[in-house]
Formats: C-alpha cells, sequence, structure tokens
C-alpha cells in the first residue's frame, strides 16, 4: 500500500482549474520528486495535502486513512510534515524556540499530561531539541532570533523544524530554491541520510540537478494534470516533458 | 408606522450619509495605499473644521469660503500626521503606527479642548432656511446642500483618482508598490499626497458635520472615528464606491432606528448587527469569491 | 497617603487591563474589546456582592470566568477575520457590551434601599469594601496580590511552550498549523484568557470606584488596553507594568501641576515613542543593552 495516495484530486480558483484529476502514489522509503513549469500545480498540490486550501474534489489518502480536506494541524499529526517554497519561520523567535514550538507536537500527545507537555515541559524535550539543533548544524546560533540568520541557515532550520515534527512522510517545496551548488551537494547528502533513516520524502523542485540526481520517481505537472511519470532517466527522455518544459503544453492541457 | 414617516427618516439619513461616506472614503483611501490605518483622521477632519470657525472670528467670511480653508486645514493637518505617525515608522511594525494614530488623536483632540475650553462652538449652517416639501413630505436645504457638495467632492475625486497623473500614480502604488517605485513614482510623495487629500476631504466632512449639527465638539470625534471604520470595513478595504454606499447606508439605517426605535436601543442592536456582518462578510458588500491562499 | 493608594489602586487595575490585551496581541491579533469583558467583570461580580450579598473573592472568580467565556465565544467567529476587519468588529462588539449595560436596568430594594444597575445612570453604591471595613491600604493589598498572581502566571506562561506557541502564532498562522499548532484552539484559547484577565479588572474597579456607568467603558478604554503592551512592548509582563506606570503614574498623575497641557503632551509623548521605539519601550535593543550591564549570561 502506498503511504500517500491522491485519488482524483482537483482544486478549481474560480474558472482556473489549479490541480486536475490528479492521481498519485507515493511509496514507503522512496524519494518522490514532484516537477513541472510555473504554474503547473505543484505548490497547489502540496497545500492540498496539507489542508491549507480546500480541496474541491477527489481524495488524499496517508498510510490509508483519509485526510482529505482535513486540518493542517491534523494532518501533521498524522505525521506529514511541511517546508514552505518562501522560508516560513518564526523570525522573532530563537532558533531553539522555532524548534520547541515544533516539539513533541506529534509525539507525547498521550504520553505526556497537558501541563507538563505546555508549561512545564520535559528535560527529554530540551534534550531532543538540542539534539536536533546539533544535527542540522545550528547549536552555535541557538539563542539568535531565527529572522537575523543566513538564508542557507534559515533553510537548514525550516528542514529541521519540519523534522522536529517526527513525520513519516515530508513535503519539501522548492527546498534548493535560492541555494548555490555546494548548497544543493549539501542537501542532497541530507535527503539521503534522512531516506536511509526511513523516511519517505515528496521533493517539489525547480532544480534540475537535485531532482534527477536524488530522486527514485519523478512525476511532471502541467496545467494541472499529471503529464508524465517514472524513472528520472525516462522522464529526461520524454517528448511530452520537453515539449510541456519549452512552453507548448497548450495541447496537453487539454489532453 | 406610517409609510411616509419612513421615508421621510431614510432621505434624511441618506443625505446625512454623505458625510459618513466622505469619511469613510478617507480611511479606504488611506487604507488603499498603505495598507495603514490612520485613526487620526477623525480627529483631523474635526480639527479641520475649528480651524475655519477660529479664521471666520477674526475675518467676516462667507460660509462657503470657511468650508474651503476647513478643507485645506485639514489637509495641512492630515500631512502633518503623514509625517509624525507614518514617514520615519517601519513598514514592519503595524501596531506602532496604530498607536502612533492613537497617540495623534489624543493630541489633535486635547489641541482643541485647549484652544476652546472643551465648551461646544456654534458652526454656520448653510441654506438651514430652505424647506422643500411636498405635502407632508420635506427636505431639509442644509442636508441637500451637504449632499450635493458631497457629490462634488467625490466626482472631483474620482476625476483626479482616475484622469490625472497623480491619481494614476497613487492608484499604482496601491496595486503594485513596488513595480510602481521602479516606474519612477516617488511612494514617498504619493503617499503624502494621498494623505492631503483625504485631509482635504475630512475637512470638508468635518465643516458639514458642524453645519448640519450646528455646532463643533471635540466629543463628535470619537463616533466620526468608529463610524468612518465601520463605513470603510462595510464598504469593503480600499473601495470608493463601497465606501460611498456603505456612507449612505449606514446614515439611512442610523436614521431609520432613530426614528422608530429610540436612541438608547438602536446602537446596541446596530452594533450586534455589525458584529455579525463582519464575521459573516469580510470582505465588505463587494468582495469578490474568496480569494486564493 | 490615601492619594498614593488611590493611584496603586488604578496602576494595579490598569496592569491587569493592559495584560488582557497582551495575551490578545501576543497571537497577532488587535483587539479592541477588552473594554467592555472589563465591563462585563465590573457589573456582574458588583451584581453579585451588592444584590446577592456574595464575598467579592468568589464575585470576582466568578464574573471574570463569564467574561473569559463571553470573550471566548466572541473568539470563534473572531477566527475569520483579520486585521482592520478584526479591529472593527471588536470595536463592534465591545461597544454592543457597552450598550446592553446602558440599556440594561434591574434594581431591588436591600435594607431600604434600591440598588442595582439602572441603565444608563449606571449602578452606584457598590459598597463592599467600605461595608467590610477594608482600608484603603487593605484594597490596594488586595488589588496588587491579585495583579501579582496573574503577572506570575503570564511570566510562566512567557517562558513556556505555551507562550512560545502563541507567539509562534503571531509571527506566521501558516507555518505555525504546518508545525501542528491547533489554530483554532490557540486563538479561542488567548481570547478568553485575555477576556478573564479583563473580568478580574473590571471586578476590582466597580468595588474601588463605588460608582460604574457605561460610560467608563467606551472606545477610549479598550485603546488604552491595547496602549500598555504595545508601548511596553509585547517582550514581556513587565513592559506593560513599566507603560502602566508610565502613562497613569507619570503622564496623567506625576504632570498633574501642568493641568491641562499634560494630556496634550500624553498624545504627542506616545507620537514620539513609537518613532523613536518602534518595537516598544523595551524591545529586543533595550533588554540587551539592561543585560549587558548586569551580567554576562547567554542563556535563553
Amino acid at each position: 500500500m502506498p503511504i500517500l495516495e491522491l485519488t482524483t484530486l482537483t482544486k478549481h480558483f474560480g474558472g482556473v482549474h489549479a490541480v486536475d484529476e490528479l492521481d498519485l502514489a507515493v511509496e514507503e522509503g522512496e524519494i518522490f520528486g514532484l516537477i513541472g513549469p510555473n504554474g503547473s500545480g505543484k505548490s497547489t498540490t502540496v497545500n492540498l495535502i496539507c489542508g491549507v486550501v480546500s480541496v474541491t474534489a477527489g481524495r488524499v489518502a496517508f498510510e490509508g486513512r483519509d485526510i482529505t480536506g482535513s486540518a493542517p494541524h491534523r494532518v501533521l499529526a498524522a505525521g506529514v510534515a511541511r517546508t514552505f517554497q518562501n522560508i516560513r519561520l518564526f523570525g522573532h523567535l530563537t532558533v531553539w524556540q522555532n524548534l520547541w514550538v515544533a516539539q513533541n507536537s506529534v509525539e507525547d500527545r498521550r504520553s505526556e499530561n497537558f501541563a507538563k507537555r505546555w508549561f512545564f515541559g520535559s528535560g527529554a524535550t530540551r534534550d531532543a531539541v538540542d539534539q536536533q539543533l546539533e544535527f542540522a548544524g545550528l547549536a552555535g546560533k541557538r539563542n539568535e532570533l531565527a529572522a537575523n540568520l543566513a538564508f542557507g541557515e534559515q533553510r537548514r532550520l525550516e528542514l529541521a523544524r519540519a523534522l522536529a515534527t517526527k513525520p513519516r512522510l515530508l513535503l519539501l517545496d522548492e527546498p534548493a530554491a535560492g541555494m548555490n551548488l555546494e548548497e544543493v551537494h549539501a542537501l542532497d547528502g541530507r535527503l539521503r541520510a534522512l531516506q536511509q533513516a526511513g523516511m519517505t520524502i515528496v521533493l517539489v523542485e525547480h532544480v534540475m540537478e537535485l531532482v534527477m540526481g536524488v530522486t527514485d520517481r519523478i512525476a511532471v505537472l502541467n496545467f494541472g494534470r499529471k503529464i508524465a511519470e517514472g524513472l528520472p532517466a525516462a522522464i529526461q527522455e520524454d517528448p511530452a516533458v520537453q515539449q510541456a518544459y519549452l512552453g507548448g503544453g497548450v495541447e496537453t492541457a487539454h489532453a | 408606522m406610517d409609510w411616509l414617516d419612513f421615508f421621510q427618516s431614510i432621505t434624511d439619513g441618506l443625505l446625512f450619509g454623505s458625510i459618513y461616506a466622505l469619511i469613510g472614503i478617507g480611511f479606504t483611501l488611506i487604507f488603499g495605499v498603505m495598507h495603514k490605518i490612520n485613526l487620526a483622521y477623525g480627529a483631523a477632519s474635526i480639527a479641520g473644521a475649528y480651524v475655519s470657525i477660529a479664521v471666520a472670528a477674526y475675518v467676516p467670511l462667507p460660509a462657503l469660503v470657511t468650508f474651503l480653508i476647513a478643507a485645506i486645514a485639514s489637509g495641512g493637518i492630515a500631512f502633518l500626521i503623514y509625517l509624525a505617525n507614518f514617514r520615519f515608522i517601519p513598514l514592519a511594525s503595524p501596531l506602532a503606527t496604530l498607536m502612533a494614530t492613537v497617540g495623534m488623536l489624543i493630541l489633535i483632540d486635547e489641541i482643541v479642548v485647549h484652544a476652546t475650553d472643551g465648551m461646544p462652538q456654534p458652526y454656520p449652517a448653510l441654506f438651514a432656511d430652505i424647506y422643500i416639501e411636498w405635502g407632508d413630505f420635506g427636505l431639509r436645504g442644509d442636508l441637500i446642500f451637504i449632499f450635493v457638495l458631497s457629490l462634488i467632492a467625490m466626482v472631483v475625486l474620482m476625476f483626479m483618482l482616475y484622469r490625472t497623473r497623480l491619481g494614476i500614480a497613487t492608484r499604482a502604488v496601491a496595486q503594485q508598490p513596488v513595480a510602481a517605485q521602479l516606474a519612477g513614482i516617488s511612494l514617498d510623495r504619493t503617499n503624502a499626497l494621498t494623505f492631503v487629500i483625504t485631509g482635504l476631504l475630512g475637512g470638508l466632512a468635518g465643516a458639514m458635520i458642524g453645519a448640519s449639527v450646528g455646532v463643533l465638539s471635540p466629543l463628535l470625534v470619537v463616533p466620526i472615528t468608529v463610524k468612518g471604520l465601520i463605513v470603510c470595513v462595510i464598504g469593503g478595504l480600499g473601495s470608493i464606491p463601497g465606501a460611498i454606499i456603505a456612507g449612505l447606508a449606514v446614515g439611512a439605517f442610523e436614521n431609520f432606528f432613530l426614528a422608530f426605535r429610540g436612541v438608547t436601543e438602536r446602537d446596541m442592536y446596530v452594533m450586534l448587527l455589525l458584529f455579525v456582518f463582519l464575521v459573516f462578510r469580510p470582505g465588505g458588500i463587494f468582495s469578490r469569491s474568496v480569494a486564493r491562499d | 497617603m490615601d492619594f498614593f493608594f488611590g493611584l496603586l489602586q488604578i496602576i494595579g487595575v490598569h496592569t491587569l487591563l493592559g495584560l488582557s490585551a497582551y495575551v490578545v496581541l501576543q497571537t497577532g491579533q488587535v483587539t479592541l474589546a477588552q473594554a467592555g469583558f472589563f465591563s462585563i467583570g465590573a457589573y456582574v461580580s458588583a451584581m453579585l456582592t451588592v444584590l446577592a450579598g456574595w464575598h467579592i473573592i468568589p464575585a470576582l472568580l466568578v464574573s471574570a470566568t463569564l467574561a473569559g467565556i463571553v470573550a471566548g465565544i466572541v473568539g470563534f467567529p473572531a477566527l475569520r477575520i483579520k486585521g482592520l476587519m478584526l479591529v472593527v468588529a471588536t470595536i463592534a462588539f465591545g461597544e454592543f457590551i457597552r450598550l446592553f449595560w446602558f440599556n440594561f436596568d434591574y434594581q431591588i430594594e436591600k435594607k431600604g434601599i434600591v440598588v442595582g444597575p439602572q441603565g444608563g445612570e449606571g449602578f452606584k453604591q457598590i459598597r463592599f469594601f467600605p461595608e467590610n471595613g477594608w482600608s484603603t491600604l487593605d484594597v490596594a493589598i488586595f488589588i496588587w496580590v491579585i495583579v501579582a498572581l496573574v503577572m506570575l502566571a503570564l511570566w510562566w506562561t512567557d517562558r513556556s511552550r505555551a507562550g512560545t506557541v502563541l507567539r509562534a502564532v503571531g509571527e506566521d498562522e501558516l507555518a505555525a498549523q504546518s508545525v501542528g499548532i491547533n489554530l483554532t484552539a490557540v486563538k479561542v484559547g488567548a481570547f478568553a484568557a485575555g477576556g478573564f484577565i479583563a473580568g478580574i479588572g473590571g471586578a476590582i474597579y466597580a468595588h474601588y470606584t463605588t460608582h460604574i456607568e457605561h460610560l467608563n467603558f467606551g472606545v477610549m478604554l479598550a485603546t488604552f488596553a491595547i496602549a500598555y503592551p504595545i508601548l511596553g512592548g509585547l517582550r514581556n509582563v513587565f513592559g506593560t507594568l513599566v507603560a502602566v506606570i508610565f502613562i497613569q503614574g507619570f503622564l496623567v498623575e506625576g504632570l498633574r501641576f501642568m493641568g491641562d497641557w499634560r494630556n496634550l503632551l500624553f498624545g504627542a509623548l506616545i507620537v514620539l515613542a513609537m518613532n523613536i521605539q518602534p518595537r516598544g519601550l523595551i524591545d529586543e535593543r533595550s533588554v540587551k543593552l539592561v543585560r549587558g550591564l548586569f551580567t554576562r549570561d547567554t542563556r535563553n
């Protein structure tokens, strides 16, 4: 059974079909690439999965459970975390606090009582935050305000914050946007490490070096529809994909 | 209830509502351009009217010139408000701007109280002796004058916004501030000019309030501010036609409730209705369907 | 001396009012309904002590809880709106509550005197303190014990995860949701907590002034409620206290010798303060400065 399954997922904004009868199945443990030209509905798809925008029609299932139309915090509680295309940190909280907020939102939900979870906190939680900071390479910045971090550090912090919620599926919305080649390679390594640790990742991306190098399978969207799906090498050769990227996607839109 | 009374109270309210429309337009213009609220706007409008009677006390003036002086004075005050509350406070601190305008409201209010020892000042009415009658139905001359003057002000404003370079610059800034700057429009100057324009409208409104109520009092400031906010929100933020219709509607409703429900209960229901309206139609009367994301 | 205790009472009550707005402001919502919740605390507690003959402590708790519940109920629909819409909607609701008291008439005869809220005339003879022989000092101590408890609770919350979550919602609602924060619960909770604190303030206010009327609870009071935490900076509860002392103690009382001019100065100072310190009197910069003077500790 796929860990994430989209069935004829559809979103209309007025007359615009942002996502149109999209079927996708992401298998557990894979890194799945979702690519397409600007405005092809990639970000909308992520927002639909996360419950940020309402679904017009279709179904989102995670680990076999229907999560269509769930509020964002419930989607997260189910085990799906995300990052944003334009980084969204809590700018006036410290780096440490950014992770603390995300901490044990899911885990320990039942094992700790209300007062302990929200007001008194536990040493274990604090230790966990410290460990995650260490892993993200931000331990030295723990008391900095997130807004004052360098761009690359902010990207790392946002990823760390998503991971702090202990998800089983990670949706990354253009994590390499604005990165230089060196940083892209570092991200590549981190994603492989996460995969090794058992994480399933959906990677929405423009940067082709990253997508082609790290993903196991790729789906291509254009005008809200899936125009191709398969192994990275096959996708690169696909004429429909090349057509879409060269701007001649009109025929496929009505196909 | 009698149909004639009903019609009469609605009509009077509609005519008076044109003042609310002007105040609402002021709030909405500033919001449109800067995405900020200027809570000192009502105070500036009333203060402009005060300046005009102060001038009229020394030099005998025709009433129409008094109105003009009110508008100009209020425009000047609005410019000062821009300098003191908007120019130097960073855009990223909306609460600071909000608070600063509250400080400005208090400051203007207190200056007025000081200058007049808190006594209400009589304001010259125009055409108050005219009354047009059709049987039992009648129109007060001063209200007609107010309505016509407001209409003229609105038409002039619309002409400016849609036909002059300044107006087009203002609308460009409201829609695409970055692109407007790239096109060589000075954000700072456009913002300042918008404040002056709203001040002119506000001063006119302040003078008309004085003329139709008969007196000016600092106690008018808070109700006018609240009414103006209500009009601008019901009309849809940034929408001038919305503010005009909402202003007239608020005037009509208010007068209707006043005539048939009594003053003590009226406002309570009006406020509750307003709350419900805002919750269920947050975009105002003219809101399009929910925006994406 | 009584003047001094009187001032302490005013500062205490206004601190509670400011803190009630502080909680809501932390979630990024600007509310002008606090004067309304404050009035619920005032009227309901006064009815309980005067008409029902309760002791002030249970009366205070019950009225504050009621104010909190009303605030929570307002918080639900208010979730749909933001920014200026919320400002106007909360003005509308606050005014609705005030006008409700304007129309509220309920008197009974007690020991030969007719007592109770009387519409536009207000509610006179709220004499719990004098009837029970509390001195001005007793009242001042009572008020400040409560203020201290509320401040302590909020200070503690600020440092806990709950407080961090409030701030996270204020920073970015979408990001907060995406790390699992239940926006509805947080916002409604903040509204309710704010209403509760405002209710406590109102209950105390009604009993030390002994006479309340709807005009006490207008838009200006609501504006002051948000002015304190904004001026004080939303960094911590002490900012609000400092702002109240600055405004009520220094500007209103301390400058009394200036007569009418002080209100003028008051407005001008707010404008000036916001230009110089847009993030409040106590912001990161000033805190760093003061901290640097006393300690080298860089812990959280």
